[in-house]
């Protein structure tokens, strides 16, 4: 627990970068943000929880809105059936697993996080 | 309208039923493989005018005015259920609790269909959809999706945004930045309006849609058209416009449609709105009018004439709940049953300014 506090802490501080497979080609900013607010299904984003501090900071610096907004956004989506909102997953270390795992993939992590299993597309200041 | 089970959502749910009693089969690659969501409006509205009831959708049989303060005309609740069976095939199945054209609260199954992701850029469905008519007329029931009390009454006018049963199909197309939407819909709707002049009619029912997207902006063009028997014949063409550019800290929409119906006749729809977002509170402003073109077989000059100014501002006060207020000005610009409201009494007149207040709590999980 103590250690979990610590790493929630150093959040804080760090810069965030959207991370995809290996085996992926680079993506556009434009591209990212059509992703996590529901314009494109080419690739499969991947979610942090929601609320949690990397969440919000992700969402604000990339595509410019808050978390209700981004709830607002995808209860359109999801009760017209055209789609579901990005699995959440509970830390960067699982959503760097799944990057890692999937081709279509797409995450965000802090950039401490970073290492050979995934490359990074975009940097967040 | 009791809980029509149509044969088109019969199937689908029949359909679905094997996929409950295996709901551990293949969770391997999908754990969310049966997903449930909600939502609702709690809602009030005060009306100063006691010569008609102010209601938020045409089938509505009676709102605020007549008594000044209503509960019904924003206020339902939803529930959905999404089955994921395979990575290409799923379903949907959405029931909703609203005021219906009886004054009655029996729930109606507003989606029930399976959908099938042909390839990245193609999927079909077939069951019961929601009509996307007109912007927001898929989730205008949905109080949380919209930045709004609810859609400007005078755009849905002319169609309830009622379900069809049937066939649909949506396609992409990337053009450099531009992605565009396409939708093609077709299958049986039900048409059925407050009062004993207009019988129930079921109708043939085709829509297409063109949605062009462009970062923050999109481009959204619409054409539907009704046919059935019944009385009053059902021949309705509704063409539609509309335009949204949404960066985030601000937003400015605007949707138009042309109604053409052989007795009705031409009714042409408007509405422009913009709001700015401060953190968690989003003020929003909005002009909206319908106003006939010409006059169809039953002689009506003035079919629907009404225009309304409205103000208000949504605060997402919580995490998947946000409260609305909303101040708005009608003025009644026929007496051949003006848009935004039911039972006129015949003291009103026309240019008569009706001042309407709103307070709504929405919620989605």
């Amino acid at each position: 627990m103590i250690l979990m506090a610590f790493a929630v802490a150093d959040v804080r501080a760090e810069e965030i970068v959207v991370i995809v497979n290996l085996a992926a080609a680079p993506l556009s900013k434009e591209q990212i943000v059509d992703l996590y607010v529901g314009r494109s299904d080419d690739y499969t984003p991947i979610d942090q929880t929601a609320g949690s501090r990397i969440y919000v900071e992700f969402y604000k610096k990339v595509t410019g809105r808050d978390s209700a907004q981004i709830k607002e956004i995808w209860s359109r989506i999801l009760f017209t059936d055209r789609g579901i909102a990005p699995k959440q997953l509970p830390d960067s270390a699982a959503v760097k697993k799944a990057v890692a795992a999937n081709p279509k993939a797409v995450g965000y992590i802090e950039k401490s996080a970073v290492d050979a299993s995934i490359k990074v597309v975009l940097s967040v200041d | 309208m009791v809980f029509k089970v149509t044969p088109a959502v019969a199937a689908t749910m029949l359909a679905l039923v094997p996929v409950m009693g295996h709901a551990d089969a293949t969770i391997d690659t999908i754990d969310r493989y049966v997903t449930f969501s909600g939502f609702g409006t709690l809602g009030v509205v005060h009306s100063d005018y006691i010569k008609a009831d102010f209601v938020a959708n045409v089938v509505q049989p009676r709102g605020a005015g007549y008594r000044s303060w209503s509960a019904t005309p924003d206020s339902d609740l939803g529930g959905q259920a999404r089955f994921t069976l395979t990575d290409s095939l799923s379903g949907v199945l959405q029931v909703l609790s609203r005021e219906d054209s009886n004054g009655k609260w029996w729930p109606t199954v507003e989606w029930a269909n399976l959908q099938y992701q042909i390839n990245s850029d193609l999927k079909v469905r077939v069951g019961r959809m929601v009509l996307p008519t007109y912007e927001y007329s898929d989730t205008q029931y949905v109080g949380y999706s919209l930045p709004w009390v609810r859609i400007p009454i005078e755009i849905a006018y002319t169609d309830a945004g009622l379900h069809s049963d049937g066939l649909d199909a949506l396609y992409r197309v990337k053009t450099g930045k531009i992605t565009q939407n396409l939708q093609l819909q077709w299958g049986h709707t039900q048409v059925d309006l407050p009062g004993a002049q207009f019988t129930s009619t079921s109708a043939a029912v085709v829509v297409f849609i063109d949605t062009l997207q462009y970062g923050d902006a999109s481009l959204r063009l619409a054409y539907q058209n009704y046919s059935g028997p019944g009385f009053p014949p059902v021949r309705l063409r509704v063409t539609g416009a509309g335009l949204t550019y949404d960066p985030g800290a601000w937003f400015v929409t605007a949707d138009s449609n042309y109604s053409q119906d052989r007795f009705f006749g031409d009714l042409f729809a408007w509405y422009v709105s913009g709001g700015v977002r401060f953190g968690h509170f989003a003020p929003y402003a909005i002009y909206s009018t319908t106003h006939a073109q010409s006059a169809g077989t039953s002689g009506l000059k003035s079919l629907g004439n009404d225009h309304t100014v409205t103000a208000g501002v949504r605060w997402d006060f919580a995490k998947n709940l946000d409260t609305k207020l909303q101040l708005q000005q009608v003025t009644i610009d026929s007496l051949d049953d003006p848009a935004s409201f039911a039972n006129l009494s015949p003291g009103a007149r026309v240019g008569d300014k009706v001042n309407v207040l709103s307070l709504t709590l929405d919620f989605a999980f």
